[in-house]
């Protein structure tokens, strides 16, 4: 069945609305930071960088701003069933969205430290990473709002397909650096950022997992894994 | 004038609706059809409520709990104009078969009503007031019933050295208890419940809900509540009722947080209308 935030009582439809609201604002916060981080990287440009930084600082406030909302929730109108698991689903995907928003700080710092040498063709290594990982936090962010299952569900596979992408270009950032120890510095970050990418991808399949127990109250964590 | 019909717990149908398989049942509703003169008030009522449960009924005003309730102890009957289908078995025997005496019926089935009503007596005469009626006056036995069914009610430390003082002196929650007590009394199997909490404050409230969940032990406890929190609080179980028809039964932790039913849905998180 759909779900509905509207009530007979209209403060806990406003309520319901505000927690939707936050988790939507810190969203746009955290992709759009996410792509800064990526503009600094490619672009070369630190001030993408430190504006990814910067702006994280926000998306802390707001996930805590998130968690007191949920509380108010269930202390002023105990909520049940279906807006129970809304209510519970929205502070997990609140945190998850603010560990996203750490591993882009992480990618930040780690694209500045890049920009101090020069280009090295192997940065598009990344780029099927970073597509990839870009793609499922928007689907996750797309299947919250349209409480949509079967695009929740479809993003634990391509989680799988991301962990691959990120070990295959780990073993080929490894040789290389065997080939020339000179770029062992840029190569390491290349591979923390890569491991940062992955990350996000498992915050996003853990958005995903919240999707499905809010819609359907299954619980798909750590099944076939 | 009711109908009588003969025990049919043969005639189960397989849609009898019980959560769980390893839950042994004590009472079992089949088939149940309720009419106050020409307007029908249940229907088609099937479910089994395990023994020493705490089961609730939760649903609008007018849905039916109160009138299934009531029919456990034929109380009901005592209504003109009323008449029933259907069967509801306790321990496997018809409440209505022509050999059960409804004395021995509501024997075993001790019921708490909304408002306290102890009567204008001692504390110590209101509890053993079963055992009287049942002629049972040796003075140890009703001795050692009173201080049982006050401590089963956790009354016995406030009011021991009050005995025999007028029960209408108690505090609201007080007197709801000894209505328990009263109703334990006897040692029935089965406690029914009808909004026992309604009238009384916070405090008052948990101490019989914590009272509910330590007498599950020895008895069958049916509920029927209004509060959403209490049924998820006390009960094991839950049946929602509306118009008349049972829409959903299942334990309640399941109840409060994924009902199948889109009416059980709309009832609890307050969609309803």
């Amino acid at each position: 069945m759909a779900y509905s935030r509207s009530h007979i009582l209209t403060p806990f439809t406003e309520k319901l609305d505000q927690i939707h609201n936050s988790i939507m604002t810190i969203a746009e916060l955290a992709k759009a930071n996410f792509e800064n981080a990526i503009f600094g990287l490619f672009k070369r440009d630190n001030d993408y960088c430190n504006t990814a930084i910067a702006n994280d600082e926000e998306i802390d406030l707001l996930e805590m701003q998130i968690d007191r909302e949920g509380l108010y929730i269930m202390s002023r109108f105990q909520p049940v069933a279906s807006d129970l698991r809304y209510v519970i689903s929205s502070m997990k995907i609140g945190a998850n969205i603010e560990r996203i928003g750490d591993q882009v700080v992480s990618i930040a710092r780690r694209s500045r430290k890049i920009n101090e040498h020069p280009e090295v063709p192997e940065l598009h290594e990344l780029d099927k990473v970073i597509k990839l990982s870009m793609k499922m936090f928007d689907d996750a962010l797309r299947a919250y709002t349209e409480e949509n299952e079967t695009l929740a569900l479809h993003i634990k596979t391509q989680d799988k397909q991301l962990d691959r992408l990120n070990k295959e270009l780990n073993e080929r950032l490894i040789l290389r650096m065997q080939d020339d120890s000179s770029k062992i510095p840029i190569y390491f970050n290349l591979i923390f950022i890569s491991r940062c990418l992955e990350r996000i991808g498992d915050h996003a399949a853990n958005i995903a997992e919240d999707v499905v127990f809010a819609v359907s109250a299954e619980d798909i964590r750590h099944l076939g894994s | 004038m009711n109908q009588q019909i003969k025990n049919s717990t043969e005639q189960v149908p397989s849609e009898v609706m019980s959560p769980s398989s390893d839950m042994e049942t004590f009472i079992k509703v089949i088939n149940f059809n309720f009419f106050y003169g020409k307007k029908q008030t249940l229907f088609n009522i099937n479910f089994a409520i395990p023994t020493k449960h705490v089961t609730s009924f939760i649903g609008p005003s007018g849905s039916g709990k109160s009138t299934l309730l009531r029919n456990f102890n034929r109380m009901n009957e005592l209504l003109p104009g009323v008449r029933h289908e259907g069967d509801i078995a306790i321990d496997g025997k018809s409440i209505f078969d022509a050999s059960i005496e409804i004395i021995a019926l509501r024997r075993r089935i001790g019921m708490v009503f909304q408002k306290s009503n102890p009567f204008p007596r001692s504390i110590y005469e209101n509890v053993v007031f079963p055992l009287r009626i049942m002629g049972r006056n040796k003075r140890s036995l009703l001795n050692e019933t009173v201080e049982r069914s006050l401590r089963s009610v956790a009354l016995w430390d406030e009011v021991k050295d009050r005995l025999h003082e007028n029960a209408l002196g108690l505090s609201g929650g007080q007197m709801q208890r000894l209505c328990i007590a009263r109703a334990i009394s006897s040692q029935p199997e089965i406690l029914l419940m009808d909004e026992p909490c309604s009238a009384l404050d916070p405090i008052a409230t948990a101490k019989i809900e914590e009272l509910i969940v330590e007498l599950k032990k020895e008895f069958t406890i049916v509920i029927v509540t209004h509060s959403m929190q209490q049924a998820s609080r006390v009960s094991d179980l839950t049946a929602f009722f509306n118009f008349g028809k049972l829409i959903e039964f299942d334990h309640t932790h399941r109840i409060f947080t994924a009902p199948i039913e889109k009416q059980t849905e709309d009832y609890i998180t307050g969609r309803f209308g």
